[in-house]
């Protein structure tokens, strides 16, 4: 297995600088974008997209060229760039705000052009200082030769980027808390209905909120053509995508691929197989909120919907390998506290649940749990997300609830065992 | 174009108006979804999720926020389903993991939606074996609020009163996830002029009010429904009392008038009732001292003097009477006096008004269906508190809104234009060409307009408003809501005729020309700006008789004193409000003492003199009041019964004021009235009396530099009158305009029409609160 | 006012790249942590006066984000993450020996204000775990003996800017990906280093 290298071709032809605007320059960069400006159309670019069957790499995998299309008339409109990359496990899109930041702006200008927008943020999470430096960086020598600014490519378009910095809050990544944050408010979901941001986002106006990664995707896809994308991957997981794998793996990173391999292979070859040759026990598909796949599980294919006919998700296209020795509890736990410490605590079952599930977890890891707890943690979790069916049920706003009850749920189904086993006994005096 | 959907409820076909939330379509048709974050005056936000309820669509039952999704045609709802009760079980079960088990002593238990809807929907017993979230318990939040935040569920209802409808956010959550608590700034407490609705709308005792803290169980209660007559809104109330004591007023919603709000002076003004210094007997003066009489002695007396029908007698009347008390004034003064009626209105600010027959006169629901509001008028945020809700309200619908003059500069935070310093002068003229105002040009000229017109201070001369009046009468289509703020001055207007102010009183009133003055429920000598003079004119006049509650720096010129039942539940009658809007008056309480209803000493002393009186009951006066109405109309007591009518009945009528221009005046100051000031009843009701208590001016910003203040403190001096106040810069007043509010204490007893020096306080203890 | 013309400078600048004033509510908390070290109140009253809000709309906020610190913080905050990939490659050991170097309980601050600890969720180096950053400067592949290097070196040498790719190379290990060329700009305070925020500077 190889990976397939699009998004990430000239940073790893350019070691010395791909984030300097030169070297962007000198491998082509920017010409995709004034070609775009000077002599295509809006309907054009997304004629492209559309056919490319491009889908959000943030995690929901919604088609993009839809989601474009969806955009409401008004004469404000914005264009946000999520690079709130939060979701444990998954790091790839630090690597192309650090190592390819004029890729993304490219994307943007293009985006822009296409959907008639005259102001772009790019909201980076306040953890990613260095990617942001990179990024501000990269913008500011795009507004000095024109790019950005007034008249860019020395056209009639005006284009502006800024460049926004989180303050540490899983939740801003979904997208309307995102909008809530760059507005300078609490980073709460909104509700949809009414507030979908492609009719009422940033300050009410109709909004785009993009992913780092499908955004940077797009010069490519200008470029070479969306019937030329359409051919990577597979019918419905079209084009590349960069996974990153870490977890108990020889060789953590991310890499390139198309869609299509399995789980398997990818670490087997790309991911270098499990360290010191030990078995996986149980493995996380697409980041953290993912249901995860037992070690007798790795032939499922890297796809959208093998993932999903398989009762989890490709998410964010982080791959978490556990090796058979983990401690699965310990693992289920850390999951379940990250969204209790990341639940915004707006609704009712996901500020109260979270927080309770990690406290029973909690007893039950340090050897405090009861009988009751094997059921009582299912009940909670049910009443978290009904039924705990696949695509989840929710009783919450947004999905961040239900996602503390995928891990409890894997470990529930596959690895009961391991959960008894440390509940003490009862002693009958 | 209100054409109905129709829905499957629980296999029951309902039907609906469209755009409503599924909620409310089902509440109307007798199908009680629990919730506990809805409330229909304010914005969903579908957090506590409660209300789910399951939702057929393309994709199967999907649970949803019945608060948060709104009807469609035949969607098929189920409220009652397995799936449905189970998260609703469980949302209880999550909202109790954390609440203390503290109903037996919280107010709110026994009419807690959190502890009625857990014995309806909740789980017997919890599974909730860790430690509970702990936070120190209560904090007063400001004078007059308290909040437990271990009690809170989070529902957002309190910070989203405050931000969507007061527009004071100064309550918020804090935190976030498990953590999440609502607080306040430290240096910032929840100063609002309505932070009472937040206790009511609280959906558990998180948070909860000195006034009503452990004093009484909701199953002691008595309650009864009224109309606040604390100024001319009306705003529709429900008294609470428990063993004959009144506890509690909240907010009805009547969707026309108050919609459920009440500002905190109208909620909380209510312990003077239980005041050990009300006044409970007769008095009489003698020798300057006041001694207890019989009341009997007291018509006695009066009948003396009123016998012979040739008396002149004079009124000066109070805010606070019913209809039925200013009729029995009317009748009285109809039998007895020959000369023409003329009654005084305890009003520094009363002027002819709009009511000729150009003007269409607006009701607040006006305010909605406009195109802009224009306001100018006294600040209606301090005298008429609701009425700026409803404004706030409207602008919130997208109705433009235009202020003119500082005096409104509270609601400059959401005026599309707010003619500020550049535009009306310290004089309080409009000093610019109106019609090339550019917002006027945008906003108002052509439009549908509701005018908000009144005097802005009492100097202000009549004609500087009547310009502003005439060019919107010829440029727009208004329609006008003439700002007067006092009680029941609409009632008054209603029920009387040849209607004055205080500044004809003062100009009238004389030895020659009033053998006997009633002055009724009114203290102009403690708030008017006409202070000294009224005090001087009393003094000369041989007969003084005065009805209220209280002895104040009024009534003590008296020469008779009769205590009077307060018009706040212990009377029946009836109140019109700034729309001629009129509602029931309710009686809860026994009126303490030998106090006596207006009306009933009026009737009782008539009866005494042996004049015949028509009008000798409550119904008579109330059906007199209305004589000239459509009787099936009008707000009599039996139509005013009929549960159609609780919210009132509009009788517009062109009231008769005769009140006189003061332009000869020159204004030297700015004077006005906050909502908080320290009149008997609010200095003798405990929770708000620190309140009004504060003595301070607000300046402009050229008044610092001109009278070299740094220290925040400064004295006001005139003559060998002087008071020690504090004061703060406004940044909206012309440069060397100073604000006095005379309804705190001293502060009224200057001659606004001369110099009033300023000198700057060095000494911190010159400044003695209360 | 407590803030000095040139941080108001800087506010006022930030305010104006943004459509509507209450969008640079977030850069100013970045901005007021940068000059405490946490948000003081002072701060929030300046921020809601710059910004036309409440102050408690301010704190609400503030308090909403777990970067906007509400106690003062030491000159380095150190950030030990514990999510999925670095609990399950010993970040617990990590996180001892880094309490146990500083004697420091989560989220608390030594006496001498050098060190402010706190074990953190996901920082993106998931590749790299286990990872911890200094003041938002990211050092992968730490293991516990480095990790008490780091606390040393930082402890002896005070660094006035902590770059990433410095403390990468003489404490980290194995990386999430290849950073490719040194990069020696940094961060100079308890806020993350942002040209926009003037919180950050090249190490010479």
């Amino acid at each position: 297995m190889k990976e397939t290298i699009l998004l990430t071709k000239h940073m790893r032809d350019n070691p010395e600088g791909s984030h300097l605007i030169d070297s962007y320059e000198k491998n082509n960069g920017y010409s995709t974008a004034k070609k775009t400006i000077l002599e295509s159309s809006p309907e054009k670019i997304l004629e492209e997209i559309k056919a490319s069957n491009i889908r959000g790499r943030g995690g929901a995998g919604f088609p993009t060229g839809v989601k474009w299309g969806f955009l409401a008339e008004d004469e404000d409109r914005y264009l946000v760039i999520n690079a709130d990359e939060s979701e444990p496990g998954t790091f790839k899109d630090r690597i192309l705000l650090e190592r390819d930041p004029h890729q993304l702006i490219e994307g943007i200008i293009i985006t822009c052009f296409s959907a008639n927008i005259k102001e772009a943020f790019i909201y980076i999470r306040g953890e990613y200082a260095k990617p942001a430096r990179r990024v501000q960086q990269a913008v500011e020598q795009a507004y000095q030769k024109g790019y950005l600014g007034k008249n860019i490519f020395g056209s009639e378009i005006n284009l502006d980027i800024v460049v926004h910095l989180g303050a540490g809050a899983y939740i801003c990544g979904e997208e309307t808390a995102l909008l809530n944050s760059l507005e300078g408010r609490r980073g709460e979901p909104r509700l949809k209905p009414p507030y979908f941001p492609a009719v009422k986002g940033l300050y009410m106006k109709p909004t785009l909120v993009n992913n780092v990664e499908t955004i940077s995707s797009v010069p490519w896809i200008i470029e070479n053509g969306g019937e030329e994308y359409n051919k990577l991957g597979v019918e419905g997981s079209t084009g590349t995508r960069i996974f990153s794998l870490s977890g108990h793996v020889n060789n953590p990173g991310n890499y390139e691929i198309e869609m299509g391999s399995s789980f398997g292979e990818f670490v087997e070859t790309l991911g270098g197989g499990i360290r010191n040759n030990k078995k996986v026990k149980a493995y996380i598909p697409g980041g953290a909120s993912a249901p995860w796949f037992r070690g007798d599980q790795l032939d499922i294919k890297m796809t959208i919907d093998d993932v999903a006919n398989n009762n989890s998700m490709l998410g964010s296209g982080a791959v978490v390998m556990m090796d058979e020795d983990t401690n699965l509890v310990s693992a289920a736990k850390s999951i379940v506290s990250f969204f209790a410490h990341e639940s915004c605590g707006q609704c009712t079952p996901c500020r109260e649940g979270t927080t309770w599930l990690e406290m029973i977890l909690d007893r039950i890891a340090s050897g405090r749990g009861r009988t009751s707890d094997m059921n009582l943690l299912l009940d909670v979790c049910d009443n978290i997300s009904p039924g705990l069916s696949w695509p989840p049920k929710m009783t919450t706003i947004c999905p961040l609830g239900p996602s503390a009850v995928s891990p409890i749920t894997s470990l529930m189904n596959d690895f009961r065992d391991e959960v008894e086993s440390l509940i003490p006994t009862k002693v009958l005096l | 174009m209100n054409e109905k959907v129709n829905l499957n409820v629980n296999g029951i076909e309902i039907e609906s108006d469209p755009n409503k939330l599924l909620i409310e379509a089902c509440e109307d048709s007798g199908i009680h979804i629990p919730r506990f974050c809805w409330h229909k005056r304010l914005d969903p936000v579908g957090m506590c999720r409660m209300c789910l309820v399951e939702v057929e669509t393309p994709r199967g039952k999907m649970l949803v926020p019945s608060c948060t999704t709104e009807v469609s045609d035949e969607m098929v709802v189920d409220t009652e389903s397995d799936v449905v009760k189970k998260a609703q079980e469980g949302v209880l079960e999550f909202l109790l993991i954390n609440h203390p088990l503290d109903c037996p002593i919280c107010d709110k238990a026994g009419e807690c939606p959190l502890q009625d809807q857990t014995m309806a929907y909740g789980p017997g017993e919890s599974r909730f074996v860790e430690e509970k979230r702990h936070f120190e318990k209560p904090i007063n939040i400001s004078e007059i609020i308290l909040l437990d935040r271990e009690r809170c569920i989070l529902c957002a209802r309190c910070t989203r009163f405050s931000d969507e409808i007061s527009g004071d956010p100064l309550i918020e959550f804090i935190q976030r996830g498990n953590k999440t608590e609502v607080n306040t700034f430290p240096n910032e407490p929840f100063k609002s002029y309505f932070s009472g609705n937040t206790v009511q709308i609280c959906p558990v005792g998180a948070l909860t009010s000195t006034s009503y803290r452990f004093k009484a169980r909701p199953w002691d209660l008595k309650s009864t429904r009224s109309t606040c007559n604390g100024c001319s809104m009306g705003c529709s109330t429900e008294l609470n009392s428990s063993q004959n004591k009144m506890l509690r007023i909240l907010g009805v919603d009547n969707d026309t008038v108050n919609q459920g709000w009440l500002c905190d002076k109208g909620r909380y003004n209510f312990e003077y009732l239980n005041s050990d210094s009300r006044l409970k007997t007769p008095l009489k003066k003698i020798e300057n001292e006041l001694v207890e009489i019989e009341i009997q002695d007291v018509y006695s007396e009066l009948s003396e003097v009123i016998k012979d029908r040739q008396t002149k007698v004079n009124f000066l009347l109070g805010s606070n009477l019913t209809n039925e008390d200013y009729v029995a004034f009317r009748e009285f003064s109809e039998i007895i006096s020959q000369s023409e009626k003329c009654f005084y209105l305890n009003d520094d600010m009363l002027h002819p008004g709009f009511f000729g027959e150009n003007v269409e006169l607006a009701k607040v629901d006006d305010l909605n269906s406009s195109d802009a509001i224009v306001v100018w008028a006294e600040d209606l945020k301090e005298k008429i508190p609701v009425l700026y809700l409803r404004i706030r309200q409207a602008v919130k619908n997208g109705v433009k809104l235009v202020v003119f003059g500082h005096t409104n500069e509270t609601l400059s935070d959401i005026a599309d234009v707010f003619y500020g310093k550049e535009t009306v002068s310290e004089n309080f003229e409009i000093v610019k060409d109106i019609s090339k105002l550019k917002e006027i040009k945008e906003y108002v000229i052509g439009k549908n307009i509701t005018a908000i017109l009144g005097k802005s201070t009492p100097h202000q001369s009549d004609k500087s408003v009547t310009k502003l009046f005439e060019f919107l009468n010829s440029n727009s289509n208004s329609k006008v809501l003439n700002a007067y703020s006092k009680g029941n001055t609409y009632g008054a207007f209603q029920t009387l005729e040849n209607v004055k102010g205080l500044n004809d009183f003062v100009n009238d009133i004389s030895e020659e020309n009033t053998d006997l003055l009633f002055i009724v429920g009114a203290d102009p000598v403690g708030r008017s700006v006409y202070s000294n003079q009224i005090k001087s004119i009393i003094e000369g006049l041989d007969k003084v008789v005065a009805l209220d509650n209280f002895n104040h720096e009024t009534s003590e010129l008296a020469n008779f004193l009769i205590p009077m039942s307060s018009t706040l539940g212990e009377k029946e009658g009836t109140f019109t409000n700034i729309e001629f809007r009129t509602s029931r008056i309710d009686k809860l309480v026994p009126s303490p003492g030998q106090t006596v209803s207006d009306w009933e000493f009026i009737t009782s002393l008539m009866n005494f003199a042996g004049l015949t009186v028509e009008t000798n009951s409550l119904e008579s006066l109330n059906k007199k009041a209305y004589e000239n109405l459509d009787p099936s109309l009008s707000p009599v007591f039996d139509n005013l019964d009929k549960p159609s009518n609780l919210d009132g009945m509009v009788n517009v009528s062109k009231p008769k004021i005769s009140s006189t221009d003061n332009n000869s005046n020159e204004v030297k100051f700015f004077t006005g009235e906050k909502l908080y000031g320290d009149s008997a009843t609010e200095r003798h009701s405990d929770s708000i009396s620190l309140l009004g208590s504060k003595k301070y001016i607000e300046v402009g910003e050229g008044v610092i530099e001109k009278y070299n203040l740094t220290s925040g403190k400064c004295t006001l001096i005139q003559d060998e009158f002087e008071v020690a106040v504090s004061y703060e810069v406004n940044k909206s007043f012309p440069n060397d305009l100073i604000y006095i509010p005379t309804n705190r204490r001293e502060l009224n007893k200057f001659d606004f029409s001369r110099e009033i020096m300023i000198i700057p306080s060095l000494v911190k203890e010159a400044l003695d609160v209360n | 006012m407590s803030w000095d013309d040139k941080l108001l400078k800087q506010a006022k600048k930030i305010i104006k790249l943004y459509p509507q004033k209450r969008s640079a509510l977030g850069p100013l908390l970045h901005l007021a942590q940068s000059k405490d070290g946490y948000i003081s109140d002072d701060s929030i009253t300046v921020i809601s006066e710059l910004v036309g809000i409440t102050e408690v709309q301010v704190k609400s906020v503030s308090t909403f984000y777990s970067m906007y610190k509400q106690e003062p913080t030491g000159k380095y905050l150190l950030s030990v993450c514990k999510s999925i990939s670095c609990e399950i490659n010993n970040s617990s050991e990590v996180i001892n020996k880094v309490q146990e170097f500083t004697g420091l309980n989560n989220n608390e601050t030594d006496e001498e204000e050098l060190f402010t600890f706190e074990a953190v969720e996901c920082i993106g180096a998931c590749g790299g775990a286990p990872a911890v950053q200094v003041n938002y400067e990211t050092v992968e592949g730490v293991t516990p003996e480095n990790a008490i290097n780091l606390c040393k070196w930082l402890k002896e040498t005070k660094p006035d800017v902590v770059v990433a790719d410095e403390m990468q190379e003489n404490f980290g290990g194995i990386k999430s990906f290849d950073w490719a060329i040194q990069d020696n700009s940094g961060a100079t305070s308890t806020a993350p280093g942002f040209q926009t925020l003037k919180t950050t500077k090249v190490k010479k």
